[in-house]
């Protein structure tokens, strides 16, 4: 089997393919965040622009008046901006750019039918996913990708807590549920 | 820092998150249904990614802190600046985790799934940015609960 997934590397079109194998893409991932982190000295991270965006929206709180959300931090919005162009073209170049998506198992059992209890199921989502992110001080990129492999001990603890919380939700849900669920 | 060296350093970090979102992309962690199969134990692609960019990052970082390399912003030796500890950091992480797994989705994947036309996430990106706002409200009314007169407690400290 490692031969056959060695082999399958020689020929693969890492452009146009529109899923790498894991090590390949964690890999570019590692090598990505360390490549950041050496040319400009920021270690990679996503949430806190987030409060950049409640500051330059002309939010006045405390909070996000302080060095971490100045204007001189705003390259963190330019990264998310980045990041968006980015998913564009990885999906315009694999061509399923707008291709409707798959939710899997979990997400069609969990989700609300109708278009607007969708709606109001992400953003709650999205509100528990940005509180969460600004009191912890980081997210999965923040924390995890960048934290750990520096073996920061608050990030060790925040990505343990991220992936037990993320886990036991979906694994309480489907035995609510009781899902009936094949490969998603 | 002057505009010239302003836009510079923003136009780099735009190249960096395009590079970024290209790569969570073809990472498959902008896919809810491999977010999905990951949280039921199914299929654990998206682990392997992590643990994989965990693991070489781990080892770059080792060898530039024992080799002292500099970085290519000031010469110095690169910073390895670690997140504090804060009261808030365990009720937030669980937060985190609860919304990531309702979703499937974070703040970095958010971005570059609304840049593959799944529009959802863009009505997410909108609860992170409510989201934030309420912590910066929580912290305000806990700060004027408790006056700091000379400075406010830093950002993480909500």
């Amino acid at each position: 089997m490692t031969t056959d997934f060695f082999n399958s590397i020689g020929n693969l079109p890492l452009l146009s393919a529109d899923l790498w194998p894991a090590w390949v893409a964690g890999g570019a991932i590692g090598i990505f965040a360390f490549a950041q982190r050496w040319l400009t000295d920021q270690p990679l991270g996503c949430s806190a622009a987030f409060g950049n965006v409640c500051a330059r929206a002309g939010s006045r709180l405390p909070l996000f008046q302080g060095d971490a959300h100045s204007r001189a931090t705003d390259w963190k919005i330019w990264f998310l901006i980045g990041i968006f162009l980015g998913g564009l073209f990885a999906s315009v170049s694999s061509g399923t750019w707008a291709a409707p998506t798959h939710f899997g198992a979990l997400y069609e059992a969990l989700m609300p039918q109708s278009a607007l209890g969708r709606i109001a199921w992400w953003l709650l989502g999205g509100v528990l996913i940005g509180m969460g992110a600004r009191m912890a001080g980081g997210c999965t990129s923040g924390h995890t990708i960048n934290g750990v492999a520096m073996g920061s001990p608050a990030s060790i603890v925040a990505s343990i807590l991220f992936f037990s919380a993320a886990l036991g939700t979906a694994q309480i849900a489907q035995f609510l549920l009781n899902l009936k669920l094949g490969a998603a | 820092m002057n505009s010239h060296s302003l836009i510079i350093r923003n136009g780099s970090f735009l190249l960096f998150g395009i590079v970024f979102g290209f790569l969570l992309s073809r990472a498959g962690a902008t896919d809810p249904a491999l977010i999905s199969s990951l949280l039921l134990l199914q299929n654990l692609h998206l682990l392997w990614v992590i643990a994989t960019a965990v693991g070489v990052g781990a080892v770059l970082n080792l060898s530039a802190k024992f080799f002292r390399w500099r970085n290519l912003s000031n010469r110095q030796p690169i910073s390895f600046p670690h997140k504090p500890f804060v009261r808030a950091l365990v009720p937030g992480a669980l937060l985190f985790g609860i919304g990531w797994g309702l979703t499937g989705v974070c703040p970095g994947t958010a971005p570059a799934m609304l840049g593959e036309g799944q529009w959802f996430a863009g009505i997410i990106l909108i609860g992170i940015v409510v989201g934030t706002w309420m912590v910066g409200l929580m912290h305000h009314k806990r700060i004027k609960r408790v006056p700091k007169p000379t400075h406010h407690a830093k950002e993480t400290h909500s």
